[in-house]
């Protein structure tokens, strides 16, 4: 293949910037769930109001903190001396893996970690690009695997007890009303999430950028993510949070348990608290990964038959696959970007038409904001997501006054 | 390695953090609910404990904004 025909430094990074910023946007409604399901199932705010508040949180939050990482894997793949080159086509076809795979489990409805699909879309992409050697396998498990395992275990026993706590110091004459009185404390802890969510989240995508544009020599070695960088990133994960997974939502808010009050704080204030201890305290733990944990810990300590260990089994094997997932896409992403120009024209086309494909899809069996509201609840319907794909008669909304008597009253 | 270490002292900080904040709210909202929620010492407690909670949330937030740090 001759030179004329690779795709020039200009172009590719245009490229990677308009996908890292895709990416941001799928980031943000993959993850508005993990802060806003509880308050949204328990009636707390209103599905608007809450995406609002965690669009308007992650927008301060990635202004507040844009201290990015100095390398693009932390560790994971051997980067700069003595290692290999990440190159601005690797991280165009990671993120083409790491988009992919965040859009199929929205529309699944199926929260999972879109750090470990972007990990695993580059680990694919350097691993063709360059080989198994430049990945560092006990980083994998140190970072992604142990932790994987070891974040829901953490925030469910934490949410459990937290949970066993509020409903014992509660209980007695008018328990139910009093409860109902967490719904005030559920915005706060809420919020708190979503913050960290801000502050945390957006610092991915601006780091890919920043390290991206330096790799290309538009930018200083070393230097931080210029203001028009931050802004947009800003605007692409608050833009992302603002839509809504709502799949996600419904998943996490009446899918796998559904929340009380009481459960929902509970929840909220364990999911808080492992984010920040793990935060300042050298423990990396993936924000999906705690708020999944929390919510069936939540359910635990309500009552143990009130967890759906079908839904939570289906979103633990999603998170099994989600880095071999990623990677597999983007594997092969990479190996048709190696082709060339023409090769890059055909990933941006099929990443394109992909998510268009998934887009439609999604409009065949919709959730919205309508549908995840308190009164309107079809809880059985996380379950039949995946099998009422392809089944286009199935309408997920049901008229609302079926949909009431399953509504859970104690 | 894994940092075991790192990874107990998560655990803990995370448990005591929740269980403190939903402790002092449900509290609260017990001292609130409860026979006599007018009575002067009753409604004090509970403004005590729900300050617990406020203390703790903007703990939280201190700890995300690095200016802060």
């Amino acid at each position: 293949m001759s030179e004329s025909w690779a795709v020039d430094a200009p172009l590719m990074v245009t490229l990677v910037i308009a996908l890292a910023l895709f990416f941001d946007f799928t980031n943000g409604f993959h993850d508005t769930a993990n802060s806003m399901a509880t308050p949204i199932a328990t009636g707390a705010l209103k599905p608007k109001v809450a995406v609002s508040i965690a669009a308007v949180l992650n927008l301060v939050g990635a202004f507040l903190s844009t201290e990015v990482a100095r390398t693009i894997s932390g560790g994971l793949i051997r980067e700069g001396n003595g290692g290999i080159q990440i190159t601005p086509q690797m991280i165009f076809a990671g993120l083409i893996g790491a988009i992919v795979w965040n859009l199929a489990t929205w529309l699944f409805g199926l929260p999972s970690s879109s750090s470990h699909a972007l990990f695993g879309g580059l680990v694919g992409a350097v691993i063709v690009g360059a080989g198994f050697g430049a990945i560092n396998p006990t980083v994998l498990v140190d970072k992604i695997v142990l932790p994987a395992l070891l974040a829901p275990l953490i925030a469910c026993s934490v949410a459990f007890l937290a949970t066993k706590l509020a409903l014992a110091i509660t209980s007695g004459p008018n328990a139910q009303q009093n409860r109902a009185r967490f719904r005030y404390g559920q915005t706060f802890t809420a919020s708190l999430v979503s913050l960290a969510h801000g502050t945390n989240d957006a610092q991915k995508t601006m780091g890919i950028v920043t390290l991206t544009l330096i790799a290309a020599g538009f930018q200083a070695s070393g230097s931080g993510p210029a203001f028009w960088v931050i802004a947009v990133c800003a605007l692409a994960i608050a833009l992302g949070t603002y839509v809504g997974g709502w799949r996600i939502i419904r998943t996490l808010g009446t899918g796998i348990t559904q929340i009380t009050p009481a459960q929902g704080f509970a929840a909220e204030a364990a999911t808080s608290a492992a984010i920040l201890a793990s935060s300042h305290l050298g423990f990396a733990l993936s924000t999906t990964q705690v708020a999944s944990g929390s919510v069936i810990g939540a359910g635990l300590g309500w009552n143990r038959s009130s967890v759906r260990w079908r839904v939570a089994g289906r979103i633990a094997m999603a998170w099994l696959i989600t880095l071999p997932t990623a990677a597999v896409v983007a594997a092969v992403a990479e190996l048709v970007a190696r082709l060339g120009f023409w090769g890059v024209v055909v990933d941006v086309c099929a990443v394109t038409g992909v998510s268009i494909a998934m887009f439609a899809r999604s409009r065949r069996h919709r959730v919205d904001a309508a549908s995840v509201a308190p009164g309107t609840r079809d809880v059985a319907a996380p379950m039949r997501d995946a099998a009422s794909i392809g089944a286009s008669s199935h309408r997920a909304r049901r008229p609302q006054s079926a949909a009431r008597g399953t509504v859970r009253t104690r | 390695m894994i940092d075991w270490a790192a990874f107990a002292l998560v655990a803990t900080v995370s448990l005591v953090g929740a269980t403190l904040l939903v402790g002092f709210a449900s509290l609260g909202i017990r001292l609130l609910g409860g026979e006599s929620p007018h009575s002067f010492g009753v409604r004090a407690g509970a403004i005590a404990s729900f300050s617990v909670c406020v203390i703790g949330v903007a703990f939280g937030v201190y700890l995300l904004v690095p200016t802060f740090n």
